[in-house]
């Protein structure tokens, strides 16, 4: 029996995965320290010869994107928490009852995860300036529900199916309330669908780009990903700029997926594969 | 006690959200800027305008294109990432890195790598005797598409790996052993094991990268804005312009209908395709 041919797939695979997935974000931290006079440079330099934090400095200092970065982190942390709440209750409700009308609403809200954001985004944009939402941060937080929520309610529906009811029936019996059951028996007991629902709205709305680039206009509500295109959108690109800007959006990013990544992906998985 | 009002929050919002803006685009795109109800002019003056099928063909081939791609090197990665091997888990971690970076950043961090002057792709291949001189990868009307859909390939791949690793840890222990003792080799493993297996998961993602595919924006819009020479102008970039560039909003929502109606045939000609091909033997 040979296994030569697996070997060799194995190989491959240890060499392609870290050069493919890691090089670019590698290139990217190098070039945020190098200097101007470095990044134009032909040939380029691999290592910064003289390292800076030059580029920092713009980008924190000389530019708007602390101030953008706060206006991301006040919509995505306001539309995670809005999602949280909306999808516990709806989830709840979709796992633990029969009334009509369920099967065409769960329907419904499936259906709402495949939508091209695109084919609805002129009258959404319309509506919210008859609201008086465009360029405020409840206009972002509300319209990011069409990301966020129907996943959110779809994977934590399949959490609260997996958990087994007699032991609401046991607290029920013993006098708790509806509302006492969710919080201190069916919660708890789902966290790791909570921990995959909140990093999955947060990772969302963080990186989401053409709802911004739409609804935000104004550079009080202008989020992270409008910043950086704004600096590259210019016929002179600071391209040391933009990949220390890039860098200090990702970051975020990066520490919580890798800080909750068993708990996402599982959360994620079952979701999507078992939901 | 009934469920209705634990969902009823939540289905208001989306109705809001979702129900009312797919009904206002319909009545959008049959109506003129006083409101008066004006047929199908939208729509003729849409088909009749010189993008449209431009956009149309662009968002097949980039969809088209970056499907095939993602499809077949993320199944690639997700049965690599379910061999046994030393440091399995710290590769598991970093193929997902292109798949949580922000879109914007995956735009920024290649657009760099591929600029045509300064960029390290270019002096690369020049450097090493592949290219003679340097490649405009995103300024060359004829190779701009296959770029930006080979950073979207990059960008999703690992959703793919990620979604037929969860598949292939699934599958009882014994097919292989007894695909094994039947002298079977890796690629027919592959093929008559694996594959089999992870069938139902592959529909899916397809189907959802077909869906992120028509809606994708961000990467092509940041880095052409649609050109050069309208050669990367997809479809949500073509309705993003009329509506808040040339503010033809009536005529960017029949747009948005017609592109509403696309993707459902999209999907519909998918489903159907492999509805056909399962009940074959």
């Amino acid at each position: 029996m040979t296994r030569g041919r697996a070997t060799f797939f194995v190989a491959a695979g240890v060499l392609a995965i870290p050069a493919v997935c890691l090089f670019p974000f590698l290139w990217m931290g190098l070039s945020s320290l190098k200097s101007a006079r470095e990044l134009y440079a032909v040939p380029p330099t691999w290592l910064p010869h003289a390292p800076t934090l030059e580029n920092y400095r713009t980008v924190l200092f000389e530019s708007n994107v602390p101030r953008y970065f706060l206006n991301s982190v006040i919509i995505s942390l306001g539309s995670t928490g809005l999602a949280l709440g909306l999808a516990i209750f709806a989830s709840y409700g979709f796992a633990r009852f029969e009334f009509a009308g369920k099967r065409a609403s769960q329907a419904f809200v499936l259906a709402a995860q495949l939508l091209p954001t695109s084919a609805i985004i002129v009258p959404l944009f319309i509506t919210l300036r008859v609201l008086g939402l465009v360029n405020t941060y409840l206009g972002l937080i509300l319209v990011y529900m069409i990301l966020t929520l129907p996943l959110s309610v779809w994977m934590l529906t399949s959490y609260f199916r997996a958990i087994p009811v007699e032991l609401e029936e046991a607290a029920i019996i013993d006098g708790a309330s509806r509302a006492a059951v969710l919080f201190r028996v069916t919660l708890p007991l789902s966290l790791p669908g909570l921990v995959a629902v909140v990093v999955y709205a947060f990772v969302t709305t963080w990186n989401e780009f053409i709802f911004a680039l739409v609804f935000a206009q104004d550079s009080r509500v202008k989020t992270l990903p409008i910043g950086i295109a704004e600096f590259t959108g210019e016929f002179n690109t600071d391209w040391g700029a933009v990949m220390a800007a890039s860098l200090v959006m990702t970051l975020p990013i990066v520490l919580l997926f890798f800080g909750m990544q068993r708990l996402f992906v599982g959360g994620l998985t079952a979701g999507a594969i078992k939901g | 006690m009934t469920g209705v009002p634990f969902v009823l929050p939540a289905l208001a919002v989306l109705a809001l959200l979702i129900l009312f803006p797919v009904i206002y685009t319909g009545v959008l795109s049959v109506t003129n800027e006083q409101g008066v109800f004006v047929g199908l002019a939208n729509y003729r003056a849409v088909a009749e305008g010189r993008l449209t099928a431009t956009a149309v063909w662009n968002t097949v081939y980039f969809v088209g294109g970056s499907i095939v791609f993602q499809v077949v090197l993320g199944t690639l990665a997700g049965i690599f990432l379910n061999q046994q091997f030393r440091g399995r888990a710290v590769l598991r971690s970093l193929a997902l890195i292109p798949w949580v970076v922000p879109g914007i950043v995956a735009a920024t961090m290649w657009a760099w790598m591929l600029h045509t002057e300064f960029g390290i792709v270019n002096h690369l291949l020049t450097s090493g005797g592949v290219v003679d001189r340097s490649v405009g990868w995103l300024t060359d009307p004829d190779i701009v598409m296959p770029a930006l859909i080979a950073i979207n390939v990059w960008k999703l791949f690992p959703f793919v790996a990620l979604m037929v690793l969860a598949g292939l840890q699934t599958v009882p222990h014994e097919l292989y052993e007894s695909a094994r003792v039947d002298g079977a080799s890796f690629g027919d493993e592959i093929r008559h094991v694996m594959l089999p297996q992870i069938r139902p998961v592959l529909v899916s993602v397809t189907l959802l990268l077909m869906i992120w595919g028509l809606n994708a924006i961000t990467i092509i819009y940041t880095i052409t804005r649609g050109g050069p020479a309208n050669r990367t102008l997809v479809l949500p970039i073509y309705i993003y312009r009329q509506a808040f560039e040339a503010f033809a909003f009536h005529q960017a929502a029949a747009l948005s209908a017609m592109f509403f109606v696309f993707s459902l045939v999209l999907v519909w000609l998918y489903l159907h395709a492999f509805a056909a091909q399962e009940g074959r033997p």
